[in-house]
């Protein structure tokens, strides 16, 4: 498994009680204020000197029970560049029925003057606002006044949280070095949490101690766990180009409600300890199970799947009302307002949709289960513990004869079977109402192909004449589909692709299977290129890499901290014959390049073999893999090279 | 009874007829069709003026043609506390015009409208995305709107993006016969028609109807040239509870600089003692008003903030000088509050801001023509502006966000149209030399000096304090022609002139970058400075417009390993076109290869016909740049 991804369990044996630990406010050394670059990191424009926070789940004034989240960092701005960390945003939740609250918001720049003195200047309460971004969340934002490079900004908060079942995680890492930084929590012994942690760092400082009796409310009294986690020298988080979430590298504690007793009725309440309690609670929940269980859509599905016999024709023809009938809009969700809903609205978020499809599929008589997925932007999930709200997204997955699909309707351009890219991340858990959960794998079955064949006559007047077939197959056909379909009508697709090759004059032009989207998609087009401005010349250069040659390496790194991660793998073929006309010879030709990636993980090859007046130039490049380790980077960033190389050289002709 | 109900019903909803209009498509007529991805059906616009408030009737009914439309369709509509929606709803029909769902007001999205860096803004969106599941789909809206001013009418724009096609639409401005107005048509194919409600309003209406959509064509002129416009000013208005009245700039600027601007600009005695000590012994205005703005710039930073009057009024040059940040106004502001301490006057200038050159139109004036602020110097024949928002643009230096167009100066005589100073193409001008080395193994190393001015000084800008690690990085993607980059050695300097220049020093290698095949070496001979051929557009409409010119040359000299030559022609292209030049030639003497390159584009607007000479002046550039250099041993 991924070693980015050590999902820890923590456990610590416990201690004595020590006192609370976060530092005193508005304290600075004059070694920090004279600090001039931070040494364990001198590209850092700015470093938390210290950040301290800490959870309590407690009584508040109003006698509910809350979760209290203190928060206090103090930051050296280095230089100019860092000022960004001078203007902050604290977002919270604030909903109908559930009202958090940012208060106690407290900060200073602390500065040295033009006169060499030390000032202090408190940020003033008039300049904190808030605002509304939608009808759940609220922000609240300030700017640090009196900024200037070399000051300290130093601020803090206590987020008040309604109820106990969101214990705030804690991330170590940022995308500045931090020099230290700890998080406490406070768990009356009421309630059962599990921790996880995240990322490669490890924690130097982890300490859980026991709290005599504080919590107290209405005659009922616990002890708390008081954990300490902390770490010190941590390195900015940077972020590499093709790699997943963030979250699944950055080193983070996660908390996670186990269970809980009532401290006035002592009544047990397990939370989601186990599968089998969340799966009890998806078959039974109202945006779950009761969406998929009913048979909501017969209605809608029996003219669908009128005069349809076989499964698989049923399956596809389902597949496509719902791509057609529900309208995307953008959100992700792992639970639905109501499928029914959405089809009469035409609109609907993925589990609107997805759960929909389920409902459907099952309503025409093909078995098929709901699929809980994170998306790759959303991280990976863990597997020592079930976790609801790691979830973001939910698919179909059915079976029919040997063949397993698993299926997403909200983009009406995927063929029946394929999942887009951002849904290819690991495992996902498929939620069978009649069977207990588990784990399939949620990997592409598609490849990203296309194949190109050229054939091209050199005119006398020196304009090659022929045509060119590509048929792109799997992700690459949805690609080049989602790609025709921003233009209004396929002509004005090629419109756009004449005008766009300058050189390249298309006489004529056939796209076929643009809607068919089960088999490859086929471009054929007659087309006339301007190579030469004659042929009196005696010897000429040609490169038979006609369109899209590679030149630039897009692996720039001398080296990589994560893996390089494409979603899918890649074969992409090129094939150039060329007859040239009388009186013409081949004079050179490039040897024929072979590369390959370790462990079979892809190759280029290309081939040049001719006779007369007529040659043929091949050009392979495949990936066999979608994820390569940060250990085959550098073979990776060579492998590229070799290709650009390759295609840098050229066949001369030569007039006999 | 029941006939004669309905036979009443019809008369009294008489001015409602065309809400059952036939949104059927096919009844679209065919010549909107091409490059349309939706269609205006039938729009009306009505404003009234009704003493302090605008009141705004909208209804639109718009066809989705496919994906693209949806967009277009996807109803938007921006409000604050002083700009309350009122009662918005709407249908959505099928391509057969009928009625597949209906929506209010409970089913739109609000938002916060501010963008991601400001601190606070009051601005909310409603919004809304209708659908059917396929496509064609006609979807029919409409809303009131009371807007709390008469300053600012909005503007009616029936084509507003390229396209969107126009089967009919209609505007009527209603006011109180005695409200004087100005109105002027941009691209305006229909004639104003005045008339009389029957309440006794005097109406002023435009319509139209089958207007195509426009295609998005490279270079052409800013949208609001070809796209249409009718916009009103009011002579006596009410804002924020403060009226007045102009009737041309100078007025409109007048009024700016006593209302929102009058009385800002106290600072504390300290401040003031501070920037008398900064400047005394200084005798020059401007080397004094370059220390204050240098000042400025080392102790502010921006921050959006869009409070005060309509987020018109500057904040007050105490809150900046205690907090040290501000937006544009009250940097602005703040900056003309230093330089008053000096006895240095300035004005304060609203302006477009952006790539794009916008004006304010010289012939008609009115509240809402600009984004921006900057800060005028006004020195005999040495007219100075200066951008405050930035910590580190020179002063005096505008760059590409605010030269070359017409700003409105606030001035106590009242408002001035000026024009910035604009950067001409010999004025950007990037000039590079490197002395490369490529070795038998393919091996290229050597130096590289580039001096960028002009607008071209922001081009290493991202260089600029970071350190190595990260400038490797940036580097790297530069030069990206250049695999297996390796830095040795990099120096940025900045010269902060008024017309600045960067200069970026660059000592490197890169292993494999000649690579070698059957005995040859071949190599990019341009890998450098690199153009991109651009598309064609057949039966083009708009003019070219080149926004601003350059200058690029660029001198390489190879030494070449021992034992080779080049085995190709040499290149010689040289192309002299009315908006540009391009050159480039590659000379081979005692083992030294020397490339020349040199790109001039000359701003300006030209004809449509000259577009095709345009794509192949670039086309031939991309080939040249793309030139193939093949080594041979000499034996």
């Amino acid at each position: 498994m991924n070693k980015f991804l050590l999902n820890l369990l923590v456990f610590i044996s416990f201690t004595t009680l020590a006192s609370a630990q976060d530092f005193p406010f508005g304290k600075f050394t004059v070694d920090e204020m004279h600090l001039k670059n931070y040494k364990n990191d001198t590209s850092a424009h700015a470093v938390v000197l210290n950040e301290f926070g800490s959870s309590r789940i407690d009584i508040a004034g109003d006698d509910h029970i809350k979760t209290f989240f203190k928060y206090h960092t103090k930051i050296k701005i280095l230089d100019t560049k860092g000022f960004g960390k001078g203007t902050v945003a604290i977002s919270f939740y604030d909903s109908q029925d559930t009202h958090d609250e940012v208060i106690d918001v407290k900060g200073t720049t602390t500065y040295i003057d033009e006169s060499g003195g030390i000032k202090i200047t408190e940020l003033e309460p008039s300049k904190i606002y808030t605002t509304t971004e939608n009808k759940y969340w609220k922000t609240i934002k300030f700017a640090m006044p009196n900024l200037s490079a070399g000051c300290i900004v130093e601020y803090k908060y206590t987020k008040l949280l309604q109820g106990f079942g969101r214990m705030p995680a804690w991330e170590f890492q940022d995308d500045i070095p931090k020099v230290n930084s700890q998080y406490e929590v406070h768990i009356p012994a009421f309630w059962t949490f599990n921790a996880m942690i995240r990322g490669p760092l490890k924690l130097t400082k982890s300490k859980a101690d026991v709290e005599k009796e504080c919590f107290s409310s209405h005659g009922s009294k616990c002890d708390c766990s008081y954990l300490t986690y902390g770490m010190a020298d941590i390195p900015a988080f940077i972020k590499e180009d093709y790699m997943t979430s963030s979250k699944n590298f950055l080193s983070a504690i996660y908390f996670n409600l186990e269970e809980w007793t009532n401290p006035y009725t002592n009544v047990k309440n397990k939370e989601t300890k186990e599968w089998k309690d969340i799966d009890y609670n998806f078959k039974h929940a109202d945006y779950f199970g009761s969406q998929i269980k009913k048979n909501l859509l017969n209605p809608y599905i029996a003219p669908v799947i009128a005069g349809k016999t076989t499964e698989i024709d049923k399956a596809v023809a389902v597949y496509r009302y719902i791509q057609k009938n529900i309208k995307w809009n953008e959100i992700n969700s792992r639970g639905s307002d109501g499928v029914k809903k959405a089809l009469d609205k035409h609109t609907g978020d993925v589990a609107d949709i997805n759960l929909a499809l389920v409902a459907a599929l099952n309503s025409a008589g093909i078995k098929t289960d709901a699929v809980l997925l994170s998306t790759r932007v959303n991280g990976l999930v863990n597997r020592l513990y079930p976790v609801e709200s790691e979830f973001n997204y939910v698919i179909a997955k059915t079976t029919i004869g040997t063949d397993t699909f698993l299926l997403d309707a909200t983009d009406p351009t995927l063929p029946f079977g394929m999942l887009p890219i951002k849904c290819l991340n690991d495992q996902g858990r498929v939620m069978s109402l009649d069977k207990p959960s588990y784990w399939i794998d949620l990997v592409a079955k598609q490849t990203q192909n296309t194949a190109s064949n050229l054939e091209f006559t050199l005119q006398p007047n020196g304009k090659l004449k022929g045509t060119i077939t590509t048929y792109s197959m799997g992700y690459a056909a949805f690609n080049k589909r989602k790609e025709i379909k921003k233009f209004n009508t396929v002509d004005e697709y090629v419109e756009n692709l004449d005008e766009k090759l300058v050189k390249t004059k298309i006489l004529k032009s056939t796209i076929s299977n643009v809607d068919s989207l089960d088999v490859p998609l086929c471009e054929v087009y007659e087309v006339e290129i301007d190579v030469f401005d004659n042929l009196n010349h005696n010897r000429m250069a040609f490169n038979p890499v006609l369109f899209e040659r590679h030149t630039t390496n897009p692996f720039k790194l001398q080296e990589r901290t994560y893996p390089v991660d494409w979603g899918v793998s890649s074969n992409d073929r090129y094939t150039l014959t060329m007859h040239l006309p009388a009186g013409y010879a081949i004079e050179s030709s490039p040897q024929p390049a072979g590369v390959a990636l370790p462990n079979k993980g892809g190759k280029f090859l290309t081939e040049f073999s001719g006779a007369g007046d007529t040659f043929t130039y091949s050009n392979v490049i495949q990936f066999t893999k979608s994820v390569y380790a940060p250990e085959e980077y550098p073979y990776l960033k060579e492998f590229y090279n070799k290709i650009i190389a390759s295609e840098k050289t050229e066949i001369v002709i030569r007039k006999k | 009874m029941k006939k004669f109900l309905t036979l009443f019903l019809i008369l009294g909803t008489a001015a409602c007829a065309n809400a059952q209009a036939n949104y059927e498509v096919s009844r679209i007529p065919k010549e909107l069709l091409p490059y349309s991805s939706a269609v205006v059906r039938d729009e009306s616009v009505y404003t009234q003026v009704d003493g302090g408030n605008t009141l705004y009737h909208i209804k639109k009914a718009i066809t989705v043609l496919n994906k693209n439309g949806d967009d277009l369709a996807h109803i938007v509509v921006w409000h604050d506390k002083s700009n309350v929606i009122k009662g918005i709803k709407g249908a959505v029909y099928d391509e057969f015009g009928k009625l597949s769902s209906k929506f209010s007001e409970k089913n739109f999205e609000d938002q916060d409208a501010s963008n991601d860096f400001s601190l606070f803004e009051d601005s909310r969106v409603k919004h809304y995305i209708p659908s059917i599941g396929s496509y064609p789909y006609t979807i029919e809206y409409e809303y009131d709107l009371r807007s709390r001013q008469t300053l600012n009418i909005r503007d009616w724009k029936p084509n507003l993006y390229p396209g969107l096609a126009v089967e009919k639409s209609s505007y009527t401005f209603a006011c109180k016969p005695d409200f004087d107005i100005r109105y002027k048509e941009i691209n305006m194919p229909a004639k104003m028609v005045a008339g009389y409600t029957k309440e006794g309003l005097k109406t002023r209406t435009w319509q139209l109807s089958n207007l195509k959509a426009a295609r998005s064509e490279p270079y052409s002129p800013i949208k609001d040239t070809y796209l249409s416009t009718v916009k009103i000013a009011p002579k006596h208005f009410v804002y924020a509870g403060i009226s007045g009245s102009f009737n041309n700039w100078n007025e409109l600027g007048r009024w700016n600089y006593d209302k929102l601007l009058a009385n800002r600009q106290a600072l504390p005695p300290a401040t003031i003692a501070q920037i008398k000590e900064l400047t005394n012994g200084i005798i020059d205005i401007k080397q004094k008003a370059k220390k204050i703005y240098e000042y400025m710039q080392g102790k502010t930073r921006y921050i959006s903030v869009q409070v005060g009057i309509g987020g018109y009024q500057p904040f007050l040059a105490s809150d900046v000088d205690r907090l040290s940040y501000g937006d544009c106004k009250a940097l602005v502001n703040y900056t003309q509050a230093l330089l008053k301490a000096a006895d240095i006057p300035s004005w304060y200038c609203v302006v477009e801001g952006g790539n794009a050159k916008t004006s304010m139109l010289d012939d008609f004036a009115s509240m809402g023509q600009g984004n921006h602020v900057i800060l005028c110097l006004p020195i005999k024949n040495d007219t100075t502006f200066l951008e405050c928002t930035s910590q580190k643009i020179p002063f005096g230096f505008l760059s590409d966000f605010t030269d070359d167009r017409t700003v409105l100066a606030c001035t106590p005589e009242g408002g001035k149209l000026l024009h910035t100073p604009k950067y001409t193409a010999a004025d950007n001008l990037q000039t590079r030399k490197a002395n490369l080395v490529i070795a038998a193994d393919g091996e290229l190393s050597g130096s590289i000096n580039t001096v960028y001015k002009g607008t071209q000084y922001d081009n290493p800008e991202s260089l600029v304090d970071e350190p190595l690690k990260e400038q490797v990085k940036i580097i790297q993607k530069m030069y990206a022609h250049i695999n297996n980059l390796n830095v040795e050695k990099l120096e940025i300097k900045q010269d902060k002139k008024e017309l600045p220049i960067a200069t970026e020093s660059l000592v490197f290698n890169a292993y494999e970058f000649a690579s070698r095949d059957n005995g040859k070496l071949y190599f990019s001979l341009n890998p450098l400075n690199r153009s991109s051929s651009i598309r064609d557009v057949r039966n083009r409409t708009n003019p070219v417009y080149i926004n601003r010119g350059y200058v690029d040359e660029d001198e390489i000299v190879y030494t070449l390993p021992a034992g080779y030559k080049p085995d190709m022609e040499p290149i010689d292209v040289s192309m002299s076109k009315p908006f540009g030049k391009f050159k480039m030639s590659s000379v081979f003497a005692d083992g030294k290869l020397t490339f020349k390159r040199r790109v001039e584009l000359i701003d300006g607007t030209y004809s449509k016909d000259t577009y095709p000479g345009l794509v192949a002046f670039y086309q031939q550039i991309t080939e040249a740049d793309n030139y193939n250099m093949v080594l041979v041993k000499t034996n």
